[in-house]
């Protein structure tokens, strides 16, 4: 054949061989507003990542409360990122014990729910009245474990990693506003008894997330 | 309530996917086939049974405000120790469930039976519990990864009926919502007469 | 239990000081088994995907190669009666592309027929693609191994084919295909270095700062 003809490794793209060559490669750089929009949109946290289902399908009748429940869950999340993030590039990297990592997360969300629960009341009622009963309920919500653990993940800086945590917080809730004010309408309309409940709201959430496929390829993934 | 209403009352009467609406998140995410959704259901069974036996022996001891961080913690310290003895002593079983272990920690069906009867119930009814709350787990995600995988790549446990172009969307998220919502229709037109 | 601060304080000390302890004492355990098993599932992958195993074959060394964060080995795999070489199995993450949840880390077997070489076999040691979809680049005999093997990667494309490469993508997984296609793309590079032919004068004034390491000098 004519194999001879081709030179050898003339198929190896530049920044490979630049790899080889000099020992380190540019790692894609993404710009904090693809973070937020692919965050938001196209990876959005309920839609397509599966994180945080039982809130969504709990909460979220009303859009009042779903709005509630979603502020709840960006403050935690912010919070909850920087926490982790410090615990992790001080505690736990340092001291080799990164397989600590989920139960030292889950101990600081909690323990974070708790005291944001008996600041807010004692500094601010009427925040605390319009979040308070939600407080509690995020602890469980494994999107913010899950955020937590990705943002490590995919080794963000500290900026990167809390406007990260922000956007996936603000993807939860427009899926969660969004979802209420769907569900807002269903209750007037005349459902057939075995689909009720649950079964419409999965339904209307499949839908909803085929819509979200939509903004597939918008922006590079983080 | 007898011990063997303890271990079949799971499988309809309280399923957990379709009857207490529990752990819907691993639920979609996994089950895209059907052996997906049995490795999950399998893993999550054995961590629901030990973690009940712990959380209804520590029971007395926890006050009641620091209840659900305690029980975390210990089903999290749990589910690591398992992960890594797993990993040890057999690597063949690690490599084919070791994805699903880390993602049982948020699962909210474990804390969930914690709560509802582990807290309350002796330690061999707790057993009992999770092995039947596993077992209807297991079953139903089975029965998700199936209809999913049947649907959006034409095979039933990896064993291929129908070839050509299928509906990928029922293997992508959409499909998961979809399918999971037509069989609760379907779970509570026949099972709840 | 009723809760009072004291012992909801206590409490939780307790409960986390033991489990800690716990978790610590069986990753001690543990560690060396974790260890061992997972150099002997390396091993193994370093055999299979030159079609051949422990009994008939052994390492004759490993030669490493530190890009930034990556490492990429290449083993050279020679026949235990006549100490011929059987072929490299190199050991390659996907540097340049990431997979759709993180970079996959791939173990290629590049046997030498004539003037140039071919692909035996791909095992795929790391990835954390979506469960079937990407994830099926696991499976025995998926499209994208099947694009690839006994072809010679000189004559390769490390692209999918619908941006004009010779990679067929998993059905609906081009993300974890670009990935699969550049980790296969870092391996031939390695393999091609480890054995002396790389043609890296393009970059020889950069040459300078390498952090490349080899234990051997090959050829």
């Amino acid at each position: 054949m004519n194999m001879m003809n081709i030179l050898i490794g003339e198929n190896i793209s530049a920044e490979v061989l630049d790899g080889f060559a000099t020992g380190s490669v540019a790692v894609q750089s993404i710009t904090l507003v693809a973070i937020v929009i692919g965050a938001i949109f196209v990876n959005n946290v309920v839609l397509s990542q599966f994180l945080g289902i039982c809130p969504f399908l709990g909460v979220s009748s009303k859009v009042e409360t779903s709005l509630g429940m979603g502020m709840a869950v960006t403050f935690v999340m912010a919070l909850s990122s920087v926490v982790t993030w410090c615990l992790q590039t001080y505690v736990l990297n340092p001291f080799g014990i990164g397989y600590m990592q989920t139960i030292a997360f889950i101990l600081v969300i909690a323990a974070l729910v708790q005291m944001v629960e008996i600041v807010l009341k004692k500094v601010s009622p009427a925040l605390y009245q319009a979040l308070g009963i939600f407080l509690p309920l995020i602890t469980t919500n494994c999107a913010v474990l899950g955020v937590a653990i990705i943002t490590i993940q995919k080794d963000f800086d500290l900026l990167t990693g809390v406007v990260y945590s922000v956007a996936t917080a603000l993807g939860f809730a427009l899926a969660l506003v969004l979802f209420a004010g769907i569900r807002e309408r269903l209750e007037v309309e005349d459902v057939p008894q075995a689909m009720r409940g649950v079964p419409i709201a999965l339904i209307t959430a499949g839908l909803l997330a085929m819509a979200f496929m939509g903004f597939a390829n918008v922006v590079p993934l983080p | 309530m007898s011990k063997l209403q303890i271990i079949t009352k799971g499988i309809i009467k309280e399923n957990p996917t379709f009857s207490l609406v529990l752990g819907m998140c691993p639920t979609i995410g996994v089950t895209s086939s059907a052996i997906n959704g049995m490795g999950m259901g399998v893993a999550t069974m054995v961590v629901l049974i030990m973690s009940n036996m712990v959380i209804s022996m520590i029971k007395n001891v926890v006050p009641d405000k620091v209840r659900i961080p305690a029980f975390i913690v210990v089903i999290a310290s749990f589910v690591t120790i398992i992960e890594m003895l797993m990993q040890a002593y057999v690597p063949a079983l690690y490599a084919s469930l070791g994805v699903f272990i880390p993602l049982i920690v948020v699962n909210c069906i474990i804390l969930g039976r914690a709560e509802a009867f582990a807290s309350k119930n002796g330690v061999w009814d707790s057993a009992l519990d999770g092995m039947g709350i596993g077992l209807g787990f297991t079953l139903s995600l089975t029965v998700i990864g199936a209809v999913r995988e049947a649907l959006g790549s034409g095979a039933i446990f990896g064993y291929t009926f129908a070839d050509g172009v299928m509906p990928l969307l029922f293997i992508l998220a959409p499909g998961g919502f979809l399918v999971l919502g037509y069989l609760m229709v379907m779970f509570n037109k026949i099972a709840k007469r | 239990m009723k809760s009072s601060l004291k012992n909801m304080v206590l409490v939780l000390l307790l409960i986390s000081t033991i489990t800690a302890f716990l978790v610590a004492l069986v990753n001690d355990l543990t560690k060396d088994a974790i260890a061992e098993s997972n150099t002997k599932a390396k091993n193994m992958a370093k055999y299979a995907v030159l079609g051949t195993n422990d009994t008939e074959a052994t390492i004759l060394r490993d030669t490493t190669c530190t890009i930034g964060d990556f490492a990429i080995t290449v083993s050279t795999v020679v026949r235990n009666d006549d100490q011929t070489v059987i072929g490299y199995a190199v050991e390659a993450p996907s540097i340049t592309k990431s997979g759709y949840a993180d970079r996959i880390t791939l173990m290629v077997g590049f046997k030498e027929e004539g003037e140039g070489a071919v692909i035996n076999a791909v095992e795929v040691l790391s990835q954390k693609e979506t469960p079937g979809l990407g994830a099926n680049m696991t499976k025995a005999g998926n499209s994208l191994e099947r694009s690839i093997v006994a072809k010679n990667p000189a004559e390769l494309t490390f692209a999918v084919t619908k941006e004009g490469g010779s990679f067929d993508a998993l059905t609906g997984s081009t993300i974890s295909s670009r990935a699969y296609a550049n980790a296969v793309e870092t391996a031939y590079a390695g393999y091609l270095w480890a054995t002396g032919r790389l043609n890296t004068e393009a970059q020889a004034e950069s040459m300078t700062g390498s952090t490349i390491q080899s234990d051997s000098n090959l050829m």
